[in-house]
């Protein structure tokens, strides 16, 4: 069992196909993970799942396991120092973590958006060009410099950020930018296909990450900040976002937009 | 009122020898500070409600460690108009770092958390601002950034 707990995600759901719906019944989505090398053990600790129901999971992960042992199961002992949640803690993200979450939701209705700029490629290609370019564009300046630049460049150095869920995390953000580039090499070559189809990819890889990111990892991180730390990152990530040099005023519009082009359009639901 | 001397830990339970205090300042009665001193300048702030530090076993090493502090009732004390001031002017001229409030979970209790919000959204600059609920037998019983 402990070679298992100490290995990446996906190889034990390779090995064990079962424990993707297991874990998916605890609210722990790690199947579609485009990475999938946190170690078993860290994503049992790090959804700060209750104790009796981490103990309910732990012996369910045995019994897939090892069949026959399920009554010696252990949980893994926390390899973090931080404290257990007070009685009825709200569960209320910090300010600093509140202004990505915020951030996010701006990127969420843009990637709602994007098969609708697919199918206007496909439709006509001069207009979607214009609105890929322009979604290109909020992915460059908006997602990535201002907003993924506060969390690599300010929040995980807070951190160890050599751990696994960070390596996750990163390659997440370098996998969005091969595809960016992929767009970029499509629009410049009027590789339609490839366009929409790198597109797709970056939607779905973003969509997935952002749930990561604020389900899982930003509460965990928050519950280790200290207060004082709390304040630091706030008043980093409000000077970082002044000299980003990014007006996120033009990328409010640029969604808006789309969203009254296609939804008053009835093109969406 | 009530009575729950019986429910208080045995002192055997109790670390051996002289507790130090955490306070690094003087005045703390918040008519008194000037939110410009020193120790005001850039630091985490605790205000808290003038029962919490009673009612906390471990108020000086669990929340008052490295801060500031100031303590007010929202209750009985006059002149409340000040507070939001001097709340004001911690956030605007005393840069602090982060505001972390106090209080009993009494109803009346709110009203420090209420002037903090007050002063914060009057505040041309804006810092994390942290609530934190006691109970009377010195429990957190809710701990939330505003």
């Amino acid at each position: 069992m402990d070679k298992y707990l100490n290995q990446g995600i996906k190889d034990v759901i390779q090995a064990f196909p079962a424990l993707e719906s297991i874990l998916a019944e605890y609210d722990i989505g790690c199947g579609p993970c485009n990475v999938g090398t946190c170690l078993l053990k860290d994503i049992v600790e790090i959804h700060r799942l209750p104790p009796e129901k981490e103990q309910a999971l732990m012996a369910r992960i045995e019994s897939t396991i090892c069949p026959g042992r399920e009554n010696q199961v252990q949980s893994p002992a926390p390899t973090t120092a931080a404290p257990a949640a007070p009685k009825e803690r709200i569960r209320t993200y910090s300010p600093p973590m509140k202004m990505l979450v915020d951030e996010h939701l701006l990127i969420k209705r843009w990637l709602a958006r994007i098969p609708d700029v697919v199918n206007a490629l496909s439709a006509g290609p001069e207009k979607g060009r214009q609105l890929v370019g322009a979604g290109v564009d909020m992915i460059r300046s908006y997602a990535d410099k201002f907003h993924h630049g506060k969390e690599e460049d300010i929040l995980f150095k807070y951190f160890d950020d050599t751990s696994e869920i960070f390596t996750v995390i990163y390659e997440d953000h370098r996998q969005a930018r091969q595809h960016v580039q992929a767009i970029l090499t499509g629009l410049e070559t009027s590789d339609h296909p490839a366009i929409g189809e790198y597109l797709t990819a970056y939607g779905a890889l973003l969509t997935e990450h952002i749930k990561k990111e604020d389900e899982i990892l930003f509460p965990w991180l928050d519950e280790q900040l200290t207060t004082s730390q709390v304040g630091e990152l706030y008043t980093k990530f409000k000077a970082a976002d002044s000299q980003s040099g990014v007006d996120p005023e033009k990328y409010q519009a640029f969604v808006d937009g789309l969203e009254s082009q296609f939804i008053d359009m009835g093109v969406a639901k | 009122m009530m009575n729950f001397q019986s429910d208080t830990p045995a002192a055997e339970s109790e670390p051996a020898g002289a507790i130090a205090s955490q306070l690094r300042q003087w005045p703390i009665q918040l008519h008194l500070i000037s939110s410009e001193a020193p120790y005001y300048q850039g630091a985490d702030v605790v205000l808290a409600a003038d029962c919490v530090a009673y009612a906390v076993g471990d108020f000086h090493r669990d929340h008052l460690k490295d801060k500031s502090l100031a303590i007010a009732c929202p209750k009985l004390d006059s002149q409340q108009q000040v507070y939001q001031q001097k709340i004001k002017a911690w956030l605007e001229d005393a840069k602090i770092n982060t505001l972390t409030v106090m209080i009993m979970q009494v109803p009346c209790c709110m009203g420090l958390i209420n002037l903090a919000q007050q002063a914060a959204a009057e505040s041309s600059r804006k810092v994390p601002i942290k609530s934190l609920v006691v109970g009377i037998k010195g429990e957190i019983l809710q701990e939330e950034w505003l």
